[in-house]
């Protein structure tokens, strides 16, 4: 037996042979980070001097911690901020670029997804031009706007250094963004869904509305559950975008535009604080776990 | 007649698509005008739609007076490189996992691939900055090449896909022939694994080129930065040099913008195809 256990390994070694280099490079980059994660976050560490356990105190720091409860409420706005109005105009182009009769269809389906291929330092730094205060787009627009209509009293709107438009500004970024991502994916999904189905429900006589309640939205779970779970993914650690408008967390709006992201960020590689890094991001990995199997329980029932 | 009601309105619902569309190619618009602006110009009220006159200067002064062009074969060499490794990893180890079934241990060994799927970048940024510096790789290529290039999302794909595409006669046939094992993976497979290494090159390439954290975490000389971290520290520069971080920008942005309209098919797949099977 365990002769013929060897054998058949031997048999098939140029299997283990393709794959180990991928393990290998995983072992190296992803394993054992990860349980030196871990490890780390019961550790205090600066990289340089000596590493000191410090069991749960990590944790236990994180709860007084205001500027990581700051961060973590100003994330959780952003996300309720943008990811409605993106799931929403995200599934109504999706639907749109889904019928035979709308023209130019490339053309629409480029220029939403269009966003989704440019360096997010380069849309963060137009977006700011954009929102300037003094001399942007958009005060200019809605200057505009107040001349027409005296009585709406509209003044030019701090969009990027104050705690009431900084989130809501970011969240327009973020729609800009990302809604192509998940209209490409919707629309995908909408394509799988056999026209048997439609057929079917006109001729037992069923409206526009019946067929998108009982047969698309259905049918569309899978894929909204997916875009669900990423944009979750995406907003918890979002860098970039928070990253450049703030200016690494030392311009803008001060507190108000600090996200989870920019937080951990600047806790391991400003402050060097590798230990109590480990545990916010050990903390917030398990969060995101238990949120997406959360979503992804809406995705079996009733289906 | 209804009929023609309704061809109204199908026609009329173009409006608000064609408005939205606009809306959506604005930024690029502002950010191509921008590039051909002075610093004056940009920051003009009333905004000038059409640049009057048009500045070609940027372009010259953000290839002379910064470090642009060496940026930009640096972003070249490490998405060239990264896209490559990881593809030579993914297609290797996937078609592996697909056509060698009765190997001891491959469904649990592709259960763990499966596994490591779940684990969020984040808690890793850290310990494979550890890592990199125990291996003396920081500020090298190798630090933006080599890390992310273990996608295990990437193998299930390849897999996925040869399972579906490569037929065993195939390999039969070429084993007869007296091809070694990795011959017909060379030969054989990859050819036939073309289209997906196509769209998951795409994915892969979206994400390496935009990248700026870990570029800004790992590279650390100016010889060494990405065109992301170049532009990210001029916007940072104490008198920030608008007119030459768009011209810049128009410089990073162009190649994926462009490659995209080109290939939009092959985005468009490569985006899908991960995510509704995955």
């Amino acid at each position: 037996m365990r002769q013929g256990f060897c054998q058949r390994v031997w048999g098939h070694r140029h299997f283990y042979a393709f794959i180990s280099p991928f393990f290998i490079l995983f072992g190296i980059f992803g394993l054992y980070p990860l349980i030196f994660s871990f490890y780390l976050s019961f550790t205090q560490w600066d990289g340089l001097t000596e590493m000191t356990w410090v069991g749960l105190a990590n944790f236990r720091n994180m709860i007084h911690d205001e500027l990581f409860l700051i961060s973590l409420w100003n994330t959780l706005v952003i996300g309720v901020l943008y990811i409605p109005p993106m799931f929403l105009a995200a599934f109504v182009f999706a639907l749109a670029l889904n019928t035979s009769w709308l023209k130019l269809r490339g053309v629409f389906r480029a220029a939403f997804f269009m966003p989704c291929v440019t360096p997010m330092v380069v849309v963060a730094i137009v977006f700011s031009l954009i929102y300037s205060q003094d001399s942007g787009l958009l005060n200019y627009a809605l200057g505009k706007v107040g001349e027409l209509f005296p009585s709406l009293k509209i003044e030019p709107i701090p969009w990027l250094t104050s705690d009431r438009w900084f989130k809501p500004s970011v969240a327009l970024l973020l729609v800009w963004r990302w809604t192509g991502y998940n209209m490409v994916l919707m629309l995908a999904g909408l394509q799988g869904i056999s026209t048997e189905y439609y057929e079917a429900a006109r001729i037992d006589g069923a409206g526009l509305f019946q067929r998108m309640w009982h047969i698309t939205l259905p049918l569309m779970r899978p894929v909204f559950v997916f875009c669900a779970i990423m944009s979750l993914i995406g907003t918890v650690y979002m860098f970039d975008e928070v990253f450049v408008l703030t200016q690494g967390g030392l311009g803008g709006p001060g507190v108000s535009g600090i996200n989870f992201g920019l937080y951990l960020f600047n806790t391991s590689f400003a402050d060097f604080k590798f230990g109590y890094a480990s545990s916010m991001a050990y903390t917030l990995a398990f969060f995101v776990f238990m949120a997406s199997l959360l979503i992804l329980r809406l995705r079996k029932s009733e289906t | 007649m209804g009929a023609g009601r309704k061809n109204r309105t199908r026609l009329l619902a173009h409006l608000p698509m064609a408005g939205l569309a606009g809306l959506f190619v604005f930024p690029f618009y502002w950010l191509f005008i921008s590039a051909f602006k002075d610093m004056g110009q940009i920051f003009k009220l009333p905004p000038e739609f059409l640049p009057n006159p048009w500045v070609l200067g940027n372009f010259v002064r953000v290839f002379q007076e910064t470090h642009i062009v060496r940026a930009f074969v640096n972003s070249v060499v490490i998405a060239g490189g990264h896209v490559a490794l990881a593809l030579f990893l993914c297609s290797l180890a996937g078609y592996a996992f697909a056509k060698f079934p009765r190997a001891p241990g491959r469904d649990k060994l592709f259960a763990f691939v499966l596994a490591t799927m779940m684990i969020p970048g984040a808690v890793l940024l850290i310990p494979i900055f550890v890592v990199l510096c125990k291996l003396q790789a920081v500020n090298t290529y190798w630090a933006m090449i080599v890390p992310g290039a273990a996608s295990a999302f990437g193998i299930f794909w390849m897999r996925q896909y040869a399972s579906e595409n490569v037929h065993n006669d195939l390999l039969d046939a070429a084993r007869i022939d007296g091809c070694s094992e990795f011959q017909i993976y060379w030969r054989v497979v990859l050819p036939i694994l073309k289209p997906a290494l196509a769209a998951l090159g795409i994915v892969l390439v979206i994400g390496i080129w935009n990248n700026l954290m870990w570029a800004f975490i790992v590279l650390r000389t100016e010889s060494m930065y990405t065109l992301p971290l170049v532009i990210y520290l001029l916007h940072g520069e104490h008198r920030t040099p608008f007119e030459l971080i768009m011209a810049g920008s128009v410089v990073a942005t162009l190649p994926l913008i462009v490659a995209f309209l080109v290939f939009q098919k092959n985005f468009i797949e490569g985006i899908t195809a991960g995510s509704i099977k995955g």
